[in-house]
């Protein structure tokens, strides 16, 4: 069997971490969250993977060059209309019965290889949710789909549509004729199939994880960083303390007086100490350097960094290729945050750095803040509001 | 310059053979062929890609044979010019990569004896030779007719009547072997049989080997066995493969902010303030050297010339950067001298020569390369890896950023050696150095914008690149980049040298591509600019993000993030690299096939 994974979006309201790499490329573990998702489907026994790109594919298909033991064939969608249009994309590779999921959503082998080994034509995964209106809201009886509504003003039922599907490969019709009338997304073409009496068969889901604001990637990083077991390699000099499931990539130092609680992952290439702190549950990318006498907690940060000695990180995410100078504290605590007119409260949150911003020494950031990408920010600075790309704090 | 491979084991040849001749097509793809021991041996030859050779063959079942790819060298392209050879009676075959110097001579001696030849080709030579000396054993033919013949070669040999032997032997030109189980292989390289097996034993110079199935036997020059070592390949076969990309060439451009970490990987530390090198080369970096030359050809012939200006402004010792073919005939060699050698292969015929020179007059070498257990690690007394994985578009592009930063590296590493430089501004060299990948992928995120640019000038007839200091050898190279994939005339000069001669073929219609940093030659540059302008091309300059000024000279302005005046040169040579491989898109050209060129020039 084959499987088509839409990997085609941008995330805008991931933005700044989007605004060079499409958001199935966002890093949870260490790990890009398409490359989850193509994992579960690959030892599920999957042996052949359409991958749909289209906003910055080359991300995509340059971290995937090494992927191994599973046929990866790409097909570009240059437009991203919708969910439906974009599986279309993938009509020429498809013969039979095949599976399709989106790039964003964290699945599990197990999941998909229910909805395989489920016997009917039409089958979809659905997931208990607490925060359902989010989504597209299914309604089931005795197994079978009757109706998907999307994003719901009210609480309507706690089951939603993961938006992964098992289809034979007429679908493709549906798709071209609702396509041809301007209607662009999955979810339409299987209500549609609904009304016209097709039994679409429930399997109920077991992980499924979705992102959808900056913050997300905290909680999920977090999820994930469970799963890791402690392996080391690199050098890790005497006098070193890690406790729990400690993971450090290669060619990795960590310098001496180091305390590290696990789950916590080190990437290749590191440079940490001596004398840091790192707490759970904390990921930080290959090729980044943190300085002397740092505490980090709970935190994503991403490949390339330099954070400069004194620094304290918390409940942070910070993109790659940035660097802060000493002394660099951030405050964590409750805030309110908007995002397209969506308002979100948060109990503990630090800030969100974009890719490529440097910030001088001694500069202390307050809750919540989003700093965009390539930004400057001069030293003995304090942030209390947000600052978009390419700006400069004098 | 040709691909070879030879295979026996349990799968059909022709199969194993195609899909390794695909992947070493890279080497040359005029012509290609294979044979195929099927109870009688059958020769399958065609001219072009090897594509056209797969149609024409048809099923055979042998699970023993030789192929061939080949970039004519003796002989014009053609069937019967096309490896394999054969000998008379049509029983030996024998595919070749090298130069037979004494073909002409043997050759008339073997007609004499009534040898009829069909092809205009040296090794055509070979297999008249070894049926000459074939008495009942294969490997005892090939060892007596090698020693007859002079040149450099590799060749791979079956015989009809020894259905089960294949026969290899080396001498200057590239040959592994791949072990496999129940199967073996040979073949000019590595990614050629990565599908099959990660194991490999490297052939010396002078050593040939039999192989069957499951044995694997390798004899020096005096034909006394000598135990091998098998070597484990970390490569991956998806390192070669396109991945997504239109061409190897793009994904190899894209591959560079990972690839500048691999070979910064293990060799630089931003706590501790070092840099760090086998022991073996800080040994050789740390003798007394007067001064530096370096040896290489082609695109690494102008990462020298770059390195020229990074070692010498850190070190102050003089650095002579000369092209290898040259310097291995006239060369002066200085025992106080260390000897650089760049080659991307570790094969390249007029580098090893070269290299080879240096030792004999007791110099001290050093070789960069791309290729472990390649012959010029073997060769030089020192070797530091590029680390940047296989590269298979024809056009240099990560190799090139890869050498580069190797040659500031050894400038860091010698400079520190001799105290010459202070701790601060070693810091600020590493800083810069953990820069250089954010700053490729800023200048990849600008792709689309150069493409827009070189819609001016894929229709041009010539196009000039100039710079001053280090953008001097960056501008031969994107002229190098651009002419050879796009087939667009490009000269690079050296900015102040376009008014000793250069002028007089400036016209209207021939672009301009200013490279500009803001160092102490800037208003020498933007002067330069004024003196094209008032001829009347158009202007491209390529100037640094806090440039201000230069939008008030330039007709179009392509920019990269700079922090440091030395290392701009990488995304530099990575802008330069987007503004060849579009310009050739969008003419339509064979991009990672340009015509007549071949990947590693393993021929003199």
């Amino acid at each position: 069997m084959k499987a088509v994974i839409l990997a085609a979006g941008e995330g805008r309201r991931l933005r700044p971490f989007t605004e060079t790499m499409p958001k199935v490329m966002l890093p949870v573990a260490n790990k890009p969250v398409l490359e989850y998702v193509v994992d579960a489907v690959k030892n599920s026994g999957i042996d052949e993977i359409i991958i749909v790109v289209g906003y910055r594919k080359e991300v995509i298909m340059e971290y995937f060059k090494n992927y191994e033991d599973v046929d990866i064939k790409y097909v570009v969608q240059d437009k991203q209309l919708g969910t439906a249009h974009a599986l279309l994309q993938a009509k020429k590779h498809i013969k039979d019965s095949f599976i399709v999921l989106s790039g964003d959503n964290i699945i599990d082998q197990n999941s998909i290889s229910k909805l395989i080994k489920d016997k009917s034509e039409y089958s979809i995964l659905i997931k208990e949710h607490p925060h359902p209106s989010k989504y597209g809201v299914v309604f089931v009886e005795k197994n079978i789909l009757k109706e998907i509504v999307e994003k719901p003003r009210e609480e309507l039922g706690k089951f939603i549509s993961t938006g992964i599907y098992k289809l034979p490969s007429s679908i493709f019709d549906n798709v071209e004729e609702l396509t041809s009338q301007g209607i662009y997304a999955l979810t339409s073409v299987i209500q549609s199939l609904v009304d016209h009496d097709k039994e679409i068969i429930t399997v109920t889901s077991d992980l499924w994880m979705d992102i959808v604001y900056p913050w997300d990637l905290l909680n999920v990083n977090e999820a994930m960083l469970h799963n890791i077991s402690a392996s080391v390699s690199g050098v890790i000099e005497k006098g070193v303390t890690m406790k729990g499931a400690v993971s450090v990539g290669k060619n990795t130092s960590i310098y001496s007086g180091c305390y590290i609680v696990g789950p916590v992952v080190i990437g290749d290439g590191c440079e940490i100490g001596p004398n840091t702190c790192i707490f759970p549950s904390t990921t930080i990318g290959n090729n980044s350097v943190v300085h002397p006498f740092c505490e980090i907690r709970n935190s994503v940060l991403m490949d390339d960094l330099r954070i400069g000695s004194n620094s304290y990180i918390s409940h942070s995410i910070i993109g790659r290729g940035s660097i802060a100078g000493h002394n660099f504290t951030i405050i964590p605590g409750k805030t309110t945050i908007e995002i397209e007119d969506e308002f979100t409260k948060l109990d503990n949150i630090g800030v969100m750095i974009g890719e490529d911003s440097t910030i001088g020494s001694n500069v202390i950031v307050e809750p919540g803040v989003i700093i965009g990408r390539k930004t400057e920010i001069s030293p003995l600075k304090r942030i209390i509001k947000n600052v978009s790309s390419d700006s400069k704090v004098m | 310059m040709c691909g070879i491979i030879g295979y026996t084991g349990f799968r059909e040849a022709k199969n194993v053979l195609i899909e390794c001749l695909k992947r070493l097509d890279y080497r040359g793809y005029d012509s290609a062929g294979i044979g195929v021991i099927d109870n009688k041996l059958k020769v399958f030859k065609e001219v072009g890609e090897i594509a056209n050779l797969e149609k024409e063959i048809p099923q055979i079942k042998g699970c023993i044979g030789i192929g061939h790819t080949r970039w004519a060298t003796h002989g014009k392209v053609s069937k019967e010019n096309a490896h394999p050879h054969t000998n008379c009676n049509k029983k030996i075959a024998v595919v070749h990569n090298g130069i037979i110097e004494n073909f002409k001579k043997l050759k008339e001696e073997l007609e004499k004896s009534g040898h009829k030849f069909t092809s205009q080709t040296d090794t055509e030579v070979i297999a008249h030779l070894i049926d000459e000396e074939y008495k009942d054993n294969l490997e005892d033919a090939v060892f007596s007719a090698l020693k007859k013949i002079q040149g450099s070669y590799a060749i791979v040999v079956v015989c009809e009547d020894e259905p089960r032997k294949i026969v290899g032997a080396r001498k200057e030109s590239p040959l592994v072997i791949g072990v496999g189980d129940n199967e073996n292989f040979l073949a000019s390289d590595i990614p050629a049989l990565l599908k099959y097996t990660n194991r490999v034993v490297y052939l010396e110079d002078g050593e040939s080997c039999v192989l069957t199935k499951n044995s694997i036997n390798v004899f020096n020059k005096n034909k006394k066995e000598v135990k091998k070592k098998e070597n484990i390949i970390e490569w991956d076969i998806k390192d070669a493969e396109k991945s997504g990309f239109p061409h190897f060439m793009l994904k190899e451009i894209y591959d560079q902010p990972d690839t500048i970490h691999q070979t910064l990987r293990g060799r630089i530390s931003e706590i501790e303030r070092s840099i760090n090198f086998p022991e073996v080369v800080e040994k050789l970096l740390n003798n007394n050297i007067n001064s530096i030359h370096i040896v290489a050809c082609g695109t690494s012939f102008y990462a020298g010339l770059a390195g020229k200006y990074l070692i010498e402004q850190i070190t102050g010792i003089p650095v002579f950067v000369e092209l290898a073919s040259e310097y291995r005939y006239f060369g002066t060699r200085k025992e106080s001298s260390l000897v650089i050698a760049i080659t991307q292969s570790g094969e390249t015929a007029d580098t090893l020569g070269a290299l080879k020179e240096a030792k004999n007059s007791g110099c001290r070498t050093l070789v960069v390369t791309n290729v472990i257990g390649s012959t010029a690690t073997r060769v030089a007394d020192g070797f530091i890896l590029m680390q940047s994985g296989p590269e298979i578009g024809v056009a240099a592009t990560k190799t090139f950023t890869s050498q580069i930063i190797v040659l500031f590296l050894i400038a860091l590493k010698i400079a520190i050696i001799r105290d010459k430089l202070g701790s601060d501004e070693l810091y600020h060299h590493i800083l810069h150095l953990k820069e250089l990948p954010r700053q490729v992928r800023q200048v990849l995120d600008r792709s689309d914008d150069i493409m827009d640019i070189a819609k001016h000038i894929k229709d041009s007839k010539s196009v000039f690149f100039i710079g001053r200091g280090i953008n001097y050898p960056l501008s031969l190279e994107g002229a190098l980049k651009l002419k050879e994939i796009s087939y667009i005339h490009a000269e690079g000069f050296a900015a102040g040298e376009l008014k000793h001669g250069p002028f007089a073929l400036l016209t209207k219609d021939t672009p301009v591509v200013a490279i500009i940093t803001r160092d102490p030659t800037y208003d020498k540059i933007i002067a330069n600019i004024g003196e094209v302008k008032a001829r009347g091309p158009r202007v491209i300059a390529i100037a640094d993000d806090k440039d201000t000024e230069i939008e008030k000279h330039a007709d179009f302005v392509l920019r990269f993030p700079s922090n440091s005046r030395l290392l701009s040169c990488i995304s530099i040579t990575v802008l330069l690299q987007l503004l060849a491989y579009h310009t050739a898109n969008l003419r339509g050209c064979p991009i990672d096939k340009p015509r007549n060129l071949a990947k590693s020039v393993t021929v003199e």
